[in-house]
């Protein structure tokens, strides 16, 4: 068969069919269209923070980095400078400043502008303004993205907050259009360490190697150099670094992201296979004039390709519509809060489009191939007798590969993650839903034929129906499971995560009162004196303070955060939400307050771990909480000793206990203020809790505290009721964009099950009309429908339910603990998968009243040709 | 190529840092600013704009006796200052180069010198290197800019000690050693010194305009006798020659008037040495001359305006930037006659994609009657358009890519 | 009959069984096809008549015997060279039309050439000349869904002929007609089976439709036997099977 001939043949079929070929169209244009515009906005935001990261990495050979908020001692600097082989050494000070008058924080490089102009030249060329003016010791150089969110021009003026105090800044100039394409401040080393208070501290110095020194003997020669915390880390990691953070997230969205692609292939797949059944006269005639089975497959075959390509050409079209839409609505953060970019961020990408065609393609010739492959063996002689009645689809039912796949499945969930990526998770969810899908049949029949017979004729009749088509039915149900079965495990694992995550708010938030002096900022703080004239107020019992600090345990890993707080009488430690406490701690008696370790009654589980009193050096270490996320990311155990650099001096500590984290994925660490006040010099806080005095109102205490300190309006005061609003609240944006994705998958499930009812409806004209004939009243012919239809999709949803369920465990277990190093306890969100359950039903029963009626008025057909 | 690598950000800088070398000529006139109280802290809050703490540069006079090796230092209460060698030599294969190298120090005025920061920016260095290489007809240039501090940066005020970074220009005794390392090209090189230092002016106070104030304090050591190494792409090469070197620091300089200058230094076959130079006014003609000639027995004679004349002879036009130079002159400087013969003709820096500025500087041999008496340096600027440098009305009309290398030199 | 005429179809002692539990459908018919010639096979219903055609067009298979076609045993063959045989030399009518509805009149009658890869010139003066001969000239362009049932069959029958098959096949393809035009197409499928294709096969239970043949077989599960022909429709000589 030449290629017109197979073109007109396809063409005319499709002019022919013009609403079920758009429908399907359609189907695998919003799958690819979402799959796309996930990975566009997703890569665009990585492009863009990645040309960031590149940009401040510039041509440095090597960074060298410490602690970001308490840095080392500048004298490093000159010693680095002086290392043979070392060709320019260039002194940064980078930290997240708070903003005054407005949330959040402004990245502020402090750098000697000759020094940086050699590591960093992009971001020197062209600048607005006159350069050397940049040593007066507020002046400030922004890119062009810091002064659009701040709403500054050369020349203006904005304040910035140092401890609880402001400062003011003067905007000398503009960084050129695409030196950098995030906010950034760029000030002189000199007028950052005085304006911003660190005085005699660096946190980074760039390198550059002279041509032929190798930046692998360097880093040797550095490691006997660089004092405890401090690293020097290869651009590349450093690069690679800021781009792992969010990387589970990223998969996570994208695999959801096809996840619409695979129902897509699956509707591609009940549209073709009834398409077949419809056409099975005409393609047995081609048969018949000649058509050679294999010619005939391929023709089916490139119909799905070619429908697929044209899917997928007007779904990458508006995947890149859509992400440039998500870009401009929501600052290209699909949730994770971590990625933030602007619309700019949305290059054309030839390459991705293209593979997105592809993909789509491939996954609608995936769902083309079985249907035909079906058509062209059927027999065509028995379909070109009259009154052919529908074939069976005995090929569909794939028992034995169904269980098999499950088997894999589950041994799958069993492996653990490669480089922080639930692979396996993920491959796991794919087989033990192909499974499911493909034991649907079996299980389907299975159960029809254990239906009870009613004895009511309509009801009866429509059993019967189904009976005999049980391919039908699960050719239509197909899309639907595998939709709707996703949909189901999400809406557990996200339940699950919620429920979780409000326990664990409680457990966090014990206090009445919350103080932040600048969330994420590097600078806000507040002072010793200042804690005390805050713990002194007489509106409250007690005050704990916490110091947070980031810290890095491996350059290659984003930096963990170490907490360290006062352990208010009373409550010790167990204010942790603690998964694994040690018993009997010994430390708790000693190193902390006298009655701390006496509640461990709050701790959500509590498990035996390995035996601190083996070691009595290591009993006698100061203790130290980590989160799961250490255990996962790190490896290390309770009871066991490890290292932390403070000061530049290594110091070691005991693993006392597991705590819950969901507030880092990158993990955290608790240690007693008092003792990471005693090692490290720094008497700051970050944060305070309060507890009112009895008869104190929340208001008045607010207000009193707010008058306590200079700069007090400045402070970040909620209550802990409004902080569990407001972290809930986050937690329901992040998954947002999660709830979207379902949501068009099930409706592109639904799609499959409307395409089978019509058809199917379509296909039975003449059986309606015999049972008009016969004297069947027109609604009982629509009753019987109506009961079809309602049968066939609480089949679909009951299945559903049930593989949804085992793909949710894979979920809440396996992908989520691997991706985000957090449990999560199971829970079931009843009521909420009984309302979808309900919804899909009646909808599919709706369906199937509507595509009746509309089957047996003949004028009707007529009008659409018998179109569905 | 250090230069390359660098490009656009160091651009951007050396403008800065040449603005403010320019601004010397901003206070001229010598009146001084009040200095505001130092306060401890930085602009706390809620205050209004800062303003820049840093008493006014100091200003050159006329009585004033040089103490060695004292003066040898840097004076960094003086806003720019330099240490300028220029000189020929031949490789063992006969060949024939110039060579330049200077450090410059400068003194930012827009610093806070209350911020105790150690990165404080009191003073910049710059340093400035370039081979006239006539075989390959290609001048090798290099330059960097750093602040001073560490230990690292630095023009001590003890003695002749400059550093930026691994690049250095230091007196040892009698002796000058400078160290130049770059991508393509370096040298190291060791200048012994034959002659005490040559005075410029009246004991060192070198008048540059009709204007007392527009002075500098200016010394001069002829005949330094060179030997050590140069590096062209990775070739290594022992040379030998004569060199010259110039020390001079102000505070104030150029009358507005001026366009650029010519300016020599020959270190004369028979022992003796010769510095002359001329201003060039908005009309062309000579706006202000001078320098000082020192024969072969030691004997010094200051040349005065009417002294010096310019004559100019030949002329180049520069393939690249269309610029004609006058690369051969007649000199006459008090009883000298000479001719002036480059090296090479195309000794141009075009440094418009750097500092901006376009300028002529190279070897160049003298002559009487067509037959050698000495080898030197001539620098040639503000030929392609009129060298603006910043004035008392600031940065805005003046075009801050002025020129790293020519503006210091213009002071000779 | 012509001992000169080439033989085009050679059946002999066919069986065919779709249980094995029950008796065959066919069980031993034989016959012998020459050009020229134009056949009827009547028969009862279910006595075979449409197994016989679907193992002469070679979409079933035989279980015993041989289907010789221009010396060509169609057992030897497999699936696609029996579809390459069938889409060259065999023409097909269908009682129920089986006229492509999304294709034009021109397009549905033009398959078999475009399977054939005729050329598109070639093609449309071909198509042109059975729309013609079978008297839809000028009505290409139509649709089947406005044509009546007589004139879906004549569409039928251009198509199964355009190709100039050695073997047309007609299975009741008045079968759906009323006997006014059922006559016509009978006529036409006559008339054009001599035209056009080397041979003829009607199979038909109607006495009246199978009296337009050239002679008469009637299938009775076992066996091809002649019925006396009613008149000679042959230019040629008289029939050998009703000598016999």
């Amino acid at each position: 068969m030449t290629f017109r001939c197979w073109a007109q043949l396809t063409l005319a079929q499709w002019r022919d069919q013009p609403w079920r070929t758009l429908t399907t169209l359609l189907a695998i244009a919003v799958g690819v269209a979402l799959a796309a515009a996930v990975w566009f906005v997703n890569t665009g935001a990585l492009a863009e923070f990645g040309q960031a990261t590149r940009r401040l990495v510039g041509e440095s050979d090597l960074i060298v980095r410490g602690p970001a908020r308490t840095g080392f001692d500048e004298s490093l600097y000159p010693q680095l400078a002086r290392l043979p082989g070392v060709e320019t050494a260039s002194p940064v000070l980078e930290l997240e400043v708070a903003l005054a008058e407005r949330p959040g924080t402004l990245r502020l490089l402090g750098i000697d502008p000759f020094r940086a102009g050699q590591i960093q030249p992009t971001l020197f060329a062209e600048l607005s303004g006159e350069f050397l003016d940049l040593f007066a010791p507020d002046a400030v150089f922004l890119s062009v993205a810091a002064a659009h969110k701040l709403g500054v021009q050369p020349g203006d003026r904005f304040d910035i907050r140092v401890g609880t105090g402001r400062r003011s800044l003067q905007v000398l100039g503009l960084l050129s259009d695409d030196a950098y394409p995030r906010s950034l401040g760029l000030m002189d080393i000199a007028s950052a360490q005085w304006t911003l208070d660190r005085l005699g501290t660096l946190n980074r110095i760039d390198l550059r190697l002279s041509p032929g020194s190798s930046p692998a003997a360097i880093r040797a020669r550095l490691a006997g150099l660089l004092p405890a915390g401090v690293q020097a880390i290869e651009p590349a990691i450093e690069r690679d670094r800021a781009v792992s953070v969010t990387r589970a997230y990223r998969v996570n969205l994208n695999m959801l992201a096809l996840v619409s692609l695979l129902t897509s292939a699956f509707l591609v797949f009940s549209t073709q296979s009834l398409s077949v059944l419809r056409r099975r006269t005409g393609l047995a005639l081609l048969r018949a004039l000649g058509l050679t089975r294999g010619e005939l497959q391929r023709a089916l075959f490139a119909e799905g390709i070619a429908l697929g390509a044209l899917g997928s050409v007007l779904g990458v079209l508006a995947g890149h519509l859509a992400a440039a839409w998500l870009l401009h609505r929501l600052d290209g953060d699909l949730g994770s809060g971590q990625l933030s970019v602007s619309a700019a961020a949305l290059a054309p990408q030839p390459l991705a489009a293209l593979a997105f065609v592809l993909l789509g393609t491939l996954a609608a010739s995936a769902g083309a191939w079985a249907p035909a492959r079906e058509a062209a063996h059927r027999a065509p002689a028995q379909a070109l007798k009259a009154g052919d009645a529908e074939p069976a689809l005995a090929r569909l039912r794939g028992g034995r590969p169904g269980l098999a796949l499950l088997a894999l499945g589950a041994l799958l969930a069993c492996l653990p993650a490669i480089g922080g990526i639930p692979v396996f998770g993920y491959l796991a969810v794919a087989a033990l839903l192909l499974g499911g899908v493909l034991l649907a049949p079996r299980v389907t029949a299975t159960l029809l034929a254990h239906a009870p017979r009613s004895g009511h004729l309509v009801l009866d009749a429509g059993l019967a129906q189904l009976r005999g088509g049980v391919g039908l039915v699960t050719v239509g149900l197909a899309a639907v499971i595998v939709s709707f079965s996703l949909m189901v495990a999400m809406a557990i694992m996200v339940f699950s995560f919620r429920e979780s995550f409000v326990h664990w708010l409680g457990e966090v938030l014990p206090a009445d009162l919350q103080l932040r002096v600048a969330q994420g900022s590097d600078t806000g703080h507040l002072e010793p004196a200042q804690q005390q004239t805050l713990a002194a107020l007489p509106d409250f019992s007690q005050v704990e303070f916490r110091r947070i600090v980031p810290l890095w345990l491996d350059p290659a890993r984003p930096a963990i955060t170490v907490i360290a707080r006062d352990f208010v009488p009373g409550r010790g430690p167990a204010v942790l939400p603690l998964l694994y406490p040690v018993p009997t701690d010994p430390s708790l008696a000693t190193g902390s307050s006298a009655d701390a370790g006496t509640d461990t009654s709050t701790a959500t589980a509590v498990t035996a771990a390995a035996d601190p009193a083996t070691d009595p050096s290591t009993a006698a270490l100061p203790p130290l909480w980590i989160s799961e996320a250490i255990v996962d990311l790190y490896g290390w155990q309770p009871g066991e000793a490890h290292e932390l650099p403070f000061a530049g001096q290594r110091r070691r500590f005991r693993v006392a206990g597991v705590f819950r984290d969901y507030g880092r994925s990158n993990g955290a660490l608790v240690i007693e203020r008092a003792v990471y006040r005693r090692l490290s010099g720094d008497a700051r806080a970050s944060e305070a809790s309060f507890w009112l005095a009895p008869n104190r109102s929340v208001t008045a205490a607010i207000e009193t505290l707010r008058q306590a300190l200079p700069g007090g309006r400045d402070l970040e005061l909620l209550e802990s009721t409004q902080v569990r609003e407001l972290s809930l609240r986050a937690f329901d944006r992040a998954f947002l964009i999660t709830y979207a994705l379902e949501a068009v998958a099930v409706a592109i499930g639904l799609l499959g099950v409307a395409l089978a009812a019509s058809a199917a409806a379509v296909a039975r004209r003449g059986e309606f009309a015999l049972l008009r004939h016969v004297g069947m009243l027109r609604r009982q012919v629509l009753a019987m429908l109506a009961g079809e239809g309602l049968l066939t999709s609480l089949i679909g949803v009951i299945y559903g339910l049930l593989l949804g369920g085992v793909l949710s465990l894979v979920l809440v277990y396996v992908i989520n603990r691997q991706s985000f190093n957090w449990s999560v306890e199971f829970a079931i969100p009843a009521g909420q998968l009984a309302a979808i359950s309900a919804t899909l039903v009646l909808a599919a029963a709706l369906t199937a009243i509507l595509s009746g009626r509309a089957a047996m008025s003949g004028e009707t057909v007529r009008a659409v040709r018998e179109d569905w | 190529m250090y230069w390359h690598r660098m490009r656009p950000g160091l651009a951007a800088m050396l403008r800065g840092a040449i603005y403010t070398l320019g601004a010397l000529g901003a206070t001229a006139s010598g009146a001084a600013e009040p200095v505001p109280a130092p306060t401890p802290s930085p602009t706390t809050t809620e205050t209004t704009p800062t303003t820049i703490r840093r008493p006014p540069p100091a200003q050159i006079v006329a009585d004033y006796t040089l103490t060695f090796p004292r003066d040898h230092g840097s004076h960094p209460d003086f806003r720019t200052e330099w240490w300028y060698v220029t000189g020929w030599l031949d490789t063992a294969a006969g060949e024939t180069l110039g060579f330049q190298v200077t450090f410059f120090r400068t003194r930012p005025d827009a610093v806070d010198v209350a911020n105790p920061s150690r990165f404080t920016p009191g003073q910049l260095v710059i340093a400035h290197a370039a081979i006239s290489d006539p075989r390959h007809g290609r001048l090798w240039k290099a330059q960097r800019v750093a602040r001073a501090g560490f230990g690292i940066v630095a023009a001590d005020e003890s003695d002749t000690q400059a550093r930026l970074d691994d690049w250095h220009l230091q007196r040892q005794g009698e002796r000058y050693e400078t160290r130049i390392a770059t991508g393509d090209f370096g040298f190291e090189l060791v200048l012994a010194r034959t002659q005490p230092p040559m005075l410029n002016g009246r004991a060192g106070f070198s008048q540059k305009g009709p204007q007392p104030q527009s002075a500098s304090r200016y010394y001069s050591v002829p005949q330094l006798q060179v030997s050590g190494e140069i590096l062209r792409q990775g070739r290594r090469e022992t040379v030998r020659g004569s060199a010259w070197l110039d020390h001079e620091w102000s505070s104030a300089y150029l009358d507005a008037d001026a366009t650029g200058w010519d300016w020599i230094g020959i270190n004369l076959d028979d022992g003796g040495a010769l510095m002359a130079f001329r201003i060039r006014g908005r009309d062309g003609g000579t706006h202000w001359a001078g320098g000082t000639l020192r024969r072969a027995d030691g004997t010094q004679q200051i040349l005065h305006p009417e002294d010096v004349a310019f004559t100019p002879g030949r002329r180049w036009r520069s393939p690249r930037t269309g610029v004609e130079y006058p690369v051969e002159f007649a000199v006459r400087a008090g009883p000298l006659q000479l001719q002036l013969a480059p090296l090479m003709d195309d000794q141009e820096s075009d440094t418009r994609g750097t500092t901006g500025a376009i300028y002529w500087e190279g070897a160049m041999e003298a002559r009487q009657s067509g037959r050698r008496i000495g080898r030197g340096y001539l620098e040639l600027t503000g030929y392609g358009a009129p060298l603006e440098l910043p004035g008392a009305d600031s940065a805005a009309a003046a075009d801050p890519a002025s020129l790293p290398a020519s503006l210091p030199t213009s002071l000779k | 009959m012509d001992p000169t005429a080439r033989v085009v179809l050679r059946i002999e002692n066919l069986v065919k069984r779709y249980r094995p539990e029950r008796p065959p459908v066919l069980d031993g018919p034989s016959l012998t096809l020459h050009e020229g010639e134009y056949v009827a096979i009547m028969g009862e219903s279910g006595v075979g008549k449409s197994t016989l055609l679907n193992l002469l067009a070679g979409l079933d298979r035989a279980d015993a015997g041989r289907i010789e076609f221009d010396g060509v045993e169609l057992g030897s063959l497999d699936d696609d060279a029996a579809t390459l045989l069938r889409r060259r030399q065999m023409g097909f009518v269908f009682q129920a039309f089986h006229v492509l509805s999304y294709l034009t009149v021109a397009q549905n009658v033009a398959l078999p050439l475009q399977l054939l890869d005729v050329a598109a010139d070639q093609r449309e003066t071909r198509v042109a000349a059975m729309l013609a001969a079978v008297g839809l000239g000028g009505q290409g362009d139509r649709h089947p869904r406005e044509l009546s049932g007589g004139e879906l069959q004549r569409v039928a029958i251009a198509r199964a002929l355009v190709h100039r098959p050695r073997l047309l096949l007609a299975d009741e393809p008045t079968g759906n007609l009323d006997p006014r035009t059922a006559a016509v197409v009978l006529d036409l499928l006559r008339t054009q089976a001599r035209n056009q294709a080397g041979a003829g096969i009607l199979i038909t239970h109607s006495l009246a439709a199978a009296e337009t043949a050239d002679r008469i077989l009637v299938l009775d599960g076992h066996r091809l036997e002649p019925l006396a022909p009613v008149r000679d429709n042959s230019p040629r000589a008289p029939m050998p099977g009703a000598a016999r």
